[in-house]
């Protein structure tokens, strides 16, 4: 049996402060090429999960492999390397707000290129010419030598994922996307997701509020609670039980169309 | 403590006034402000502590007050007055042998647990407005009064001086608004003797090259080194906090020596009176104050881009560069305009100690009682701080 693409391994996160267990003994695997939504509460530790993997966030315990590399055990410079390949959007955008949307995507090689060439702002003119292609893919080709907070949220979630395709990632870590974004645009933003997945390949985990979101998009969802995995499996298997298990008794399932 | 200190000041007050117009005991070192008799000091120590405790424990002190803390019994509402008495007694025997009852339970004092009382944050606002009319506006008022008039017996305040000299002043203002430009542009021959041929425009253009070379030297130090004075960019491993103490450290103990005194040191050390002294006593200021602002404007970063960033496989320098430096350029240049500012007009003085420039003629012709020349001076001191201000005022107005 082929090794799955990434693994996590009874991994565990203790914040310092306060002694929040924010992921407790955690482990599942994933395949190359699936969209896996992952769903809970607010703090039931979507975020740190996600950040854990590419290690924004050390671990406390367990394992982390990657095309059967440990990524748990690589240096900070090995490290640096190997987050090439894993993109990464997020809730809050991220973006260089008073930079142009060009720099912005421009960032996405900063790991490709050395450090003293981009330091003076300078970028390879394949990578500019790949910026544009990919501005041009979601749709603000016209947006390029503007400022990032003269965009509005949808279009600022665009240009992070312009940013991550310039990583030609494998692995896309999206932290809820579309949190900050209205229903609309919402769907905008996912379908590029969809397509990164389905036409490019990559592997694709996000986290989402709204579970109508993740059943639309979703190939498989696991659910996370108190740190916890409680559950894993196809969007259809999440019925109303399931539901108020995840979410608590008092929760009503809202549409998100 | 800090009501000790509050009646300490009263009764030091108290005792001072009375040494003044009523003690009659001719004490040795009179003109002393600190002249008590002997006994008078431990007297005065033991006195209003006992005050202050005692205070303490009947109401709400002045200190407790400051503290935003209140006494209560521990099922709660105020004491009664037997446990006000009983922590009264208590705290003589857990506040008073250095305070070993307070530091060795901070979360409640050895005096609280026997008294079984509790401190308490006050209950916000609604009480507070009367509170200002009654004992408390009135002991601030009182403490007011004290304050202006200790300070006047202490500090000699004569007013009646102003007048009687009146004259005096008079004729150096009607001088100085007579300004003698005649060595404006050509060197006064005075100083061909001192061998320092310069005009008053000479001098003008070196304290603004002063001020401008002390600014912009000192921003480019700062610069890098705000970057390792601030926590959110060293990170938590031992050197980083390492690094950061040091240079936090540097910053305030260099930021708290004035740039007078750094001028004081560099013209004992490359001599008096050269430009140099006041340009280096200029930059090394600029360099502690302007960095401890670029770092605090560093740490109050949004985190998100930076993270963004290094998810990208940014290196740290990457970081500083595209997700650092973007977010603080307005502010990093605001604080160099303002600090211009600050430096132009030191450098205008900064010859009071030595440090050299315009003030070398300033303090020159003072000497002299030149004051016609004087307020030639002076009046290019004005243009040029005044030029300064607006130039760096409108920038400033651009940038942000």
């Amino acid at each position: 049996m082929a090794e799955p693409y990434l693994v996590v391994e009874n991994l565990t996160k203790v914040y310092e402060r306060g002694q929040v267990v924010a992921l407790k003994d955690l482990s599942f695997t994933v395949e190359k090429g699936e969209f896996l939504v992952v769903i809970g509460l607010s703090g039931s530790g979507k975020s740190t999960l996600l950040r854990c993997i590419n290690r924004l966030i050390e671990p406390t315990a367990g394992r982390i492999f990657l095309s059967g590399v440990e990524l748990t055990k690589l240096s900070p410079r090995a490290m640096r390397h190997m987050r090439r390949k894993i993109g990464m959007i997020f809730q809050q955008f991220n973006l260089i707000k008073r930079a142009t949307v060009m720099t912005n995507v421009l960032t996405g090689r900063l790991g490709y290129n050395p450090t003293l060439l981009t330091l003076l702002g300078r970028f390879p003119k394949r990578d500019r010419e790949l910026a544009l292609k990919n501005l041009e893919r979601v749709g603000l080709s016209e947006k390029a030598y503007v400022r990032a907070d003269e965009l509005s949220g949808g279009q600022q979630q665009r240009v992070g994922i312009a940013r991550a395709l310039m990583q030609e990632p494998e692995l896309l870590l999206a932290d809820e996307p579309v949190s900050a974004l209205d229903p609309a645009t919402s769907h905008s933003v996912m379908q590029y997701l969809e397509q990164m997945n389905k036409e490019d390949g990559v592997t694709v985990l996000a986290s989402l509020h709204f579970l109508s979101l993740a059943r639309r998009y979703g190939t498989r969802i696991i659910a996370l609670k108190d740190g916890q995995l409680v559950f894993d499996g196809p969007p259809e298997a999440i019925d109303e039980v399931k539901f108020k298990e995840i979410y608590g008794e008092e929760a009503e399932e809202v549409e998100v169309r | 403590m800090l009501d000790w200190m509050i009646w300490g000041y009263v009764a030091y007050g108290v005792m001072y006034l009375l040494n003044k117009y009523w003690w009659t005991v001719p004490l040795e070192r009179f003109y002393s402000t600190l002249s008590l008799p002997s006994w008078g000091w431990p007297l005065t120590i033991l006195g209003t502590l006992e005050m202050a405790v005692l205070c303490r424990n009947l109401g709400r002190s002045l200190g407790l007050r400051a503290f935003g803390l209140e006494v209560w019994g521990a099922e709660g509402g105020p004491p009664r007055v037997g446990q006000r008495l009983i922590r009264l007694l208590a705290w003589h025997f857990s506040g008073l042998p250095f305070g070993v009852g307070v530091l060795v339970s901070p979360q409640r004092a050895w005096h609280d647990l026997v008294a079984g009382t509790v401190l308490q944050p006050s209950p916000p606002q609604a009480a507070r407005r009367r509170a200002w009319l009654s004992q408390w506006g009135l002991m601030a008022l009182l403490l007011l009064g004290l304050t202006i008039w200790l300070g006047w017996l202490i500090v000699h305040i004569d007013i009646g001086v102003l007048f009687r000299r009146g004259e005096e002043g008079l004729r150096i203002w009607r001088e100085m608004l007579r300004p003698d430009f005649r060595y404006f542009a050509v060197p006064d021959p005075v100083f061909e003797l001192r061998n320092l041929p310069y005009s008053i425009l000479d001098m003008a253009v070196v304290t603004l090259f002063m001020a401008l070379l002390a600014t912009v030297l000192g921003a480019l130090v700062a610069f890098p080194l705000s970057f390792l004075g601030a926590r959110n960019i060293m990170g938590f491993s031992p050197v980083g906090w390492g690094v950061y103490f040091l240079m936090r450290g540097f910053f305030n103990v260099f930021r708290s020596i004035d740039t007078m005194l750094w001028a004081v040191i560099f013209a004992v050390w490359v001599l008096w009176g050269r430009p140099l002294a006041g340009v280096l006593a200029l930059t090394v200021h600029t360099v502690a104050a302007l960095g401890k602002l670029y770092s605090e404007q560093v740490e109050g970063i949004d985190p998100g881009p930076v993270e963004a960033v290094v998810a990208a496989g940014g290196s740290r320098l990457e970081v500083i560069r595209y997700a650092v430096l973007p977010q603080i350029a307005p502010a990093y240049w605001a604080f160099t305009m303002y600090r211009w500012d600050i430096n132009v007009r030191m450098s205008t003085v900064i010859a009071l100690v030595g440090g050299g420039g315009i003030g070398d003629l300033l303090f020159y012709y003072k000497n002299e009682g030149d004051w016609a020349k004087v307020g030639a001076v002076v009046m290019v001191i004005v243009a040029i701080v005044w030029a300064m201000d607006y130039i760096s005022g409108r920038l400033r107005e651009r940038i942000t």
